[in-house]
């Protein structure tokens, strides 16, 4: 409150005017007063924005802030929509007809720094992982929620945090492993060895594991819980070719879901098999992303095809060649392609008849046979992989030997998982064939394009960060 | 008598009867009647002072500019007015003395301008005041007051963003302040701050007018009486933490003592593209595309059919067919029609003014989008009787409506094949040859449509206390309304796509609106002694603003004729929903100090308080100290016959921005409108930190102003340094902070300086003939001083200490390899590599270099005529930026027919490519990012003609003009884009307009 300098001012430059003059003056400087209040200029927070302390006070609007998390893994995609199509470019399973650049890039192996697809991931992700540390230190901090809401949101967020450090740490290798909001700290954070990172991502995923139970409110897997925690798990620890943790968490799931024993509905919202997948909600009023981005309706106008090692892949008799591979042929009858067909529906009328899979049974019957051949009970591993070979309509597996089951594995995984969350990629990786199988057929692509590269805008604000991976 | 009179007039009727009365009584023998009537030439002037010279003597002319009085036959009449040259007449003996007074635009002392919370003069003022009046307003056919500055004020750089009517504006007063961007000004319209910022959301206009709606376009131009652009620091700081980017001051027109007076304004306006682009024809551009098919080694492609689907305008359009799509699409007239009516007069203690305009405006698209305008005015202004209390109201009206295609069809008329097919087919329905292109006219079907309402009220309550000491309270409410739809029906999409009114069509909406108050009292004290004049002025503010936005998306339609409902969608979406309250509070003074009307001391001050800050942070002080010395009112110069007026002025002060947007130091969770799985979003909303304080800007001021020859000559001199500290900038965080970065105060400085110069010259002044030339030259600098930390920050690769922030990197091109016939790039680093980060060293400015306007108004009799050009000297990218290779899907200019072709060929452009090739992509685009991307701008533009014929009068006296004028209708430049001015390659240029109008006066 400033206006007694005005009163003051004014007092003495008219004192001698008399008294008529005082009066006026009192009058005014009592209307400045009256009129200013100190607090004037602290204004309320808008309708549309909660301060963050009152967030944790009670559970629902916890429950909005995870709400965010799931949404934004979504929306932005490397968990739907992303992995499937970028990594199918990047390895053998899409062809692209775009001019995109970015997408070009992929496509060609020839990614750069610069690229809006290798920033956009790192930084979504650290941005949705920031989310999952200030829901952890919110419910920590919280002295409202009950114990058993606390577990389950900590599990809950301590999961995401560990998975989508997966999917940063399978992309680019040595990453740091983010555990606080304290921006001064993460500003300036190191990478940290790969295999450091797998060790805090375990701790994270088995204790969510433990925090966690296998209840499914919704009863559609749209919220992960334990068993989305178990897949995780499984296959990280097949990653880390820890065979015994891998079998024992598969099993896990084996014994608690179904197969679907029909293709055409194996991605389907209800779908038996489904572990953990995201629901795609009528406000954006279309079915998957995948649906949209793959299923081809006008030649010109197609972004992505079936390449023909996916074509080929397939065994005769597949039923999934039928099933899980749609075509299309342009006006003139003159060309026809093909794409991935496992979301059927790309647009919605009155409701959402897919949502988008991250986890689901197939993949834990393939990772079992994997670890059970490793541990050399091959016969174990022959029953598995004859599960989902039956499904598919196919004979049981010829292979006899731990190696051969290796490769039938393998080829199994590809046309089970194809166009899935870039298992393809993944698969090639780890079994380090990536160089020999890409190299044939992508001419561009070079041993260390087994990693992307650290975002050149990231190097920047953060030294810590380099050196960029080699390549680059 | 007065029978017929209108009821404000009676007070001044009896005054006036009285005062002859009183004159009759007096009169005697040796003393004459002199009568007569004072005009401009056509109009009477009222309230003009005719004066016996040399006494205390004298009347003030009537509502018909008619006065009586009694004097000697020897004496001489004084007559003077506000605006208009002084006169002395000898009454020689006459009693019927007619008097023609000139306006005069150099009447230094006289012109008051107002310096927002006083007022001043161009001869006592201390600080940096640029003003536009009606007089150049209403010769420009403009819809936006902005658009009638442009060119006339110096160290004001404005730039119209397209010319789709009802668009935005860009503006600079004095440079870029601030790293993070804003160059907005405040605006202040009859003392009421005005939110100038667009409230139209990127979801529904980005296509059309890039969301940029100036809420200016409320003012209608034709009401405005005067536009002062405040620069330096003694005349912004009074404004403190709103002053940085300079003040906007614009008043609209008051009622005037005298006769009734109306004035209809009716005017047509015709306006085209004033510049078409010289593109390929369809043999070129069908040459260039098979060879880049050939060149990509994809010359197979062309024999083969299977690859007819990705080639229509090779292998299934006509060959031969070739349209013109600017004539097309963007070729067609755009019509304005405006009429204006207004009346105003009242007697000495009332006057009124009512105006009312409507104009209706087409587009130079196919279809029927138009823009509609209505728009009243009405301002009373009331003094009672003792002249103690003085009251003003003004309120403002504004209706918008603009109706236009969700996109703008300037983008596509440059780049579509010169043979892709007929828009329609021969039944008339949309062609979309067998689903091989999208048809471009189907945006016309996309309908986007805005309403805008814009209230502006304020009321002026001002009450001597004393006769030097005076109460004053500013009060005033504005609201701005805007609602908007954008509509996307699956018809307008390729049938391909086999898109229904269920799955694909979808509506948006935006209900905007920005309400705000202000409440200003203030006290002003006058008191002069014998050479000493002393002007106080205190007071405070209190100013509040709440703002919302609710954007919704209504997706999936049982049929398209239901589409403009939202609540017949199968779903909604919230895209936007944001409220915020913005309170500001202040407290101001200014004391000015005169002596011996020779020097002029001028101090400001202004304590501010903004909610946009934090705790302890929210309050800043600013001030600022202005001088002058009119060295020619010293005794050594006042005789002198050639330098009429000399002064030196000088200030020094700061200004503040709290331009930061709302809430920002608060630690929240942001409801975005989306849930997941039926649960609603909360979202982190950033990083917070509680504190961040005032972003501070020193302004330094030295100017000389002369007048030669009784001020015919006026030229003024201005230098200033602007530096801005304590930047407020997002300051870059590694990603793996979760956010971009964080708002915070940043220890870097930009300067701003300049040298501005601005001059009027009469040239030749005789009762039929007069001759005006205004001139106004600018030429800012702008340079980053300051910046720890540079080379490790985000920022290295976007500024250079030393440079101006509007610089940009690019490539520095070694032209197209002539054994490769791909472009070359200079290796700064020499590592054999061509990459961004270390050879992007070639250093171009996007801002001017300077800038400025010449105008010529030379009146003749009843015949005027008014010439301004405005020029600006600055770079900008040219095509280039947006295309670099020959041969791709989208046309181009026809100079790219020059390429390459085989080895040995020196050329400009590189080879052909159809876009497939991937190793080209590196050379392609480094060059839309090179030097050769980036040229010439400048131009010369003749921004505006306007010829004015005032009719001879009849006996019904009736004051008929007729007018013709054109604005934007020549310009010389290299540039080779649409337009110089506004170098987009997307946006529609502005219009090159004439208007044919009549202004009739009774």
């Amino acid at each position: 409150m400033k206006n007694h300098i005005s009163h003051l001012i004014f007092q003495s430059r008219f004192y001698s005017n008399g008294i008529h003059l005082k009066r006026y003056l009192k009058t005014c400087c009592l209307f400045l007063a009256v009129v200013s209040c100190s607090n004037f200029i602290e204004v309320d927070a808008p309708k549309n924005v909660l301060i963050s302390e009152t967030v944790f006070e009670n559970a629902s609007t916890v429950e909005s802030a995870m709400a965010n998390i799931y949404y934004r893994m979504r929306e932005e995609g490397m968990a739907t929509y992303g992995l499937s199509a970028h990594l199918g470019l990047y390895a053998d399973e899409l062809d692209y007809y775009y001019a995109d650049f970015n997408l070009l890039s992929l496509y060609t192996n020839s990614l750069l720094p610069e690229n809006s697809i290798v920033l956009e991931y790192w930084k979504n992700t650290y941005s949705i992982i920031y989310a999952t540390n200030d829901v952890i230190e919110g419910v920590t901090k919280s002295t409202t929620l009950t114990v058993e809401e606390k577990e389950k949101f900590k599990g809950q967020a301590l999961f995401i945090r560990g998975y989508l450090h997966s999917l940063l740490v399978s992309l680019y290798g040595d990453i740091p492993y983010i555990k606080t909001t304290d921006y001064i700290e993460n500003n300036t954070t190191a990478r940290r060895p790969k295999n450091d990172v797998y060790q805090s991502i375990l701790a994270d995923v088995v204790l969510a594991q433990s925090l966690m139970t296998t209840d499914d409110p919704t009863g559609m897997s749209v919220i992960p819980n334990r068993s989305a925690a178990t897949a995780l798990l499984a296959n990280i620890y097949l990653k880390l070719e820890n065979w015994e943790l891998a079998e024992h968490n598969a099993t896990e799931l084996i014994e608690a879901f179904q197969l679907e024993p029909d293709l055409n509905k194996v991605f389907i919202k209800d779908s038996k098999e489904t572990i953990w997948q995201f629901k795609d909600d009528l406000i954006t009023s279309r079915n998957t992303f995948q649906a949209n981005q793959f299923i081809i309706k006008a030649i010109p106008g197609q972004t992505y095809s079936l390449t023909n090692t996916v074509l080929d892949a397939f065994e005769t008799d597949d039923l999934r060649r039928s099933s899980w591979v749609g075509s299309f042929t342009s006006n003139d009858g003159l060309t026809t392609l093909y794409y991935p067909y496992k979301y059927k529906a790309s647009l919605s009328d009155k409701e959402s008849l897919e949502f988008s899979i991250v986890f689901r049974l197939a993949e834990q019957y393939l990772i079992r046979a994997e670890a059970r051949a490793h541990l050399g009970n091959v016969s174990g591993a022959k029953n598995d992989l004859d599960v989902i070979r039956n499904r598919a309509g196919l004979e049981a597996t010829t292979a006899a030997t731990k190696v051969d089951i290796l490769d039938a594995i393998l080829q199994e995984r590809f046309v089970e998982l194809f166009s899935e969350q870039g298992h393809r990629w993944f698969d090639l990786k780890r079994t380090g064939r990536d160089g020999d199988i890409l190299g044939a057929y992508k001419p561009n692509y070079q041993p260390t394009d087994a990693l992307w590269p650290i975002p050149e805008t990231e190097l920047e604000i953060n030294p810590k960060l380099r050196p960029q991976n080699s390549g680059y | 008598m007065t029978k017929n009179h209108n009821l404000c007039r009676r007070p001044r009727i009896y005054a006036c009867c009285l005062f002859f009365l009183s004159i009759s009584l007096t009169l005697s023998a040796q003393d004459l009647l002199v009568s007569g009537q004072v005009t401009n030439g056509q109009l009477p002037i009222s309230g003009a002072n005719v004066l016996i010279k040399n006494t205390n003597t004298g009347v003030v002319s009537d509502f018909d500019g008619r006065y009586t009085l009694t004097a000697r036959p020897t004496d001489s009449l004084q007559i003077s007015y506000l605006g208009y040259t002084s006169l002395t007449i000898p009454i020689q003996d006459r009693s019927t003395i007619n008097i023609i007074m000139y306006e005069d635009a150099t009447a230094l002392g006289e012109v008051r301008i107002n310096a927002g919370y006083y007022s001043t003069t161009d001869r006592e003022k201390t600080g940096s005041i640029a003003r536009i009046t009606t007089k150049d307003i209403e010769k420009q056919p403009v819809n936006n007051p902005l658009g009638a500055m442009q060119g006339y004020l110096s160290g004001v750089n404005i730039v119209q963003n397209t010319g789709v009517p009802g668009g935005g504006y860009d503006i600079q007063i004095r440079g870029r302040n601030f790293i993070n961007g804003g160059t907005v000004p405040l605006y202040i319209i009859d003392g009421v701050p005005y939110g100038s910022l667009s409230l139209e959301s990127a979801d529904i206009s980005a296509g059309i007018n890039g969301a940029d709606i100036s809420p200016l376009n409320a003012i209608n131009p034709s009401n405005i009486e005067s536009i002062e652009v405040l620069k330096d620091a003694d005349a912004t700081a009074i404004y403190g933490a709103r002053g940085a980017n300079g003040v906007v001051l614009i008043t609209t027109k008051k009622g005037k003592a005298g006769a009734t007076q109306v004035t209809v304004n009716l005017s047509s306006t015709l306006g085209q593209v004033s510049h078409f682009l010289d593109l390929l024809k369809t043999p070129e551009y069908l040459q260039l595309r098979r060879e880049g098919i050939i060149n990509d080694g994809r010359g197979d492609r062309l024999e083969n059919p299977q690859f007819n689907y990705l080639y229509p305008e090779l292998k299934t359009w006509s060959q031969n067919r070739y349209t013109d799509w600017q004539k097309e699409l963007i070729g067609g007239t755009a019509y304005r029609n405006v009429a204006q009516l207004s009346v105003s007069g009242g007697g000495a203690q009332t006057q009124f003014l009512i105006s009312g305009g409507y104009q209706k405006e087409t587009t130079v698209f196919p279809g029927e989008s138009n823009y509609k305008k209505a728009s009243a005015l009405s301002n009373i202004n009331h003094q009672s009787s003792n002249e103690r209390l003085n009251i003003t109201m003004t309120a403002n009206y504004t209706s918008e409506q603009n109706q236009m295609p969700r996109t703008d069809l300037s983008g596509v008329a440059y780049r579509l094949p010169p043979n892709a097919p007929e828009l329609y087919t021969p039944e008339g329905e949309l062609n979309w040859e067998n689903n091989t292109w999208d048809n471009p006219l189907a945006t016309l079907e996309e309908d986007y449509n805005v309403r805008i309402n814009t209230l502006l009220t304020n009321v002026g309550v001002a009450y001597k206390l004393l006769s030097k000491l005076e109460l004053k309270a500013n009060l005033g409410y504005n609201t701005y309304q805007l609602d908007s739809y954008k509509l996307l029906p699956n018809t307008a999409r390729n049938p391909k796509f086999g898109f229904t009114p269920q799955g694909y069509s979808s509506i948006t909406t935006n209900n905007s609106s920005r309400n705000s108050w202000i409440v200003e009292p203030q006290l002003h004290w006058k008191e002069n002694w014998k050479d000493l004049d002393l002007d106080v002025l205190v007071g405070t503010t209190f100013q509040s603003q709440t703002s919302e936005q609710l954007v919704l998306k209504g997706r999936g339609f049982s049929s398209n004729s239901l589409l403009k409902n939202i609540a017949a969608a199968n779903s909604m979406e919230v895209r936007e929903a944001d409220d915020s309250d913005y309170n500001y509070q202040a407290f101001f003074g200014r004391v000015n100090l005169k002596l011996k009307n020779t020097y002029i001391l001028n101090l400001t001050g202004r304590r501010d308080g903004s909610s946009r800050f934090g705790p302890n942070r929210q309050y800043g002080n600013f001030g600022a100290v202005g001088a002058a010395w009119i060295f020619s009112e010293e005794a050594f110069l006042k005789t002198n016959k050639i330098l009429s007026y000399g002064k030196i002025r000088g200030s020094y002060g700061t200004t503040g921005s709290d331009n930061i947007g709302d809430y920002k130091f608060l630690n929240t969770y942001n409801v975005t409108g989306s849930n997941y799985n039926g649960t609603l979003v909360l979202e982190p909303t950033g990083i917070f930190n509680p504190l961040f304080g005032w972003e501070a800007n020193k302004k330094m001021e030295a100017a000389l102003e002369l007048g030669f020859l009784k001020d015919r000559i006026v030229i003024n001199t201005a230098w200033y340094q602007n530096r801005s500290s304590n930047q407020l900038v997002g300051i870059p965080l590694a990603a793996t902070t979760g956010f971009g970065s964080v708002t915070g105060n940043f220890d870097a400085t930009v300067e701003n300086t300049g040298l501005e110069i601005d001059l009027t010259s009469i040239n030749i002044r005789s009762a039929d003939f007069q001759w005006k030339t205004t001139f106004n030259i600018s030429v800012p600098k702008n340079r980053l001083v300051k910046f720890p930390g540079l080379e490790t920050s985000t920022f290295s690769s976007d500024y250079i200490i030393g440079e101006p922030l509007s610089i940009i990197r690019l490539y520095r091109s070694l032209g197209v390899d002539p054994q490769t016939g791909i472009y070359q790039f200079e290796d700064y680093n020499q590592d054999g590599e061509i990459t961004s980060l270390d050879d992007r060293n070639f250093i171009e400015d996007l801002a001017p270099k300077f800038f400025g306007g010449l105008g010529n108004t030379v009146t003749y009799k009843n015949l005027s005529l008014d010439v301004f050009f405005q020029f600006k000297k600055q770079k900008a990218f040219n095509h280039l930026r947006y295309a670099s290779a020959p041969g791709i899907l989208n046309n181009a200019p026809s100079y790219f027919y020059d390429r390459w072709q085989k080895a040995g060929d020196i050329a400009p452009l590189m080879m052909a490519t159809s876009g497939g090739n991937f190793s080209l992509f590196p050379s392609r685009f480094n060059y839309s990012s090179s030097n050769k991307a980036f040229s010439d701008a400048s131009f010369i533009r003749l921004r505006n003609v306007s010829l004015n014929y005032n009719l001879p009068k009849g006996n019904n006296k009736m004051a008929i003009s007729i007018y013709l004028q054109g604005q934007n209708l020549w310009t010389v430049t290299k540039f080779d884009g649409p337009d110089p001015e506004q170098p987009s390659h997307v946006a529609l240029p502005p219009l090159r307009q004439i208007t044919l109008g009549t202004q009739i006066g009774f």
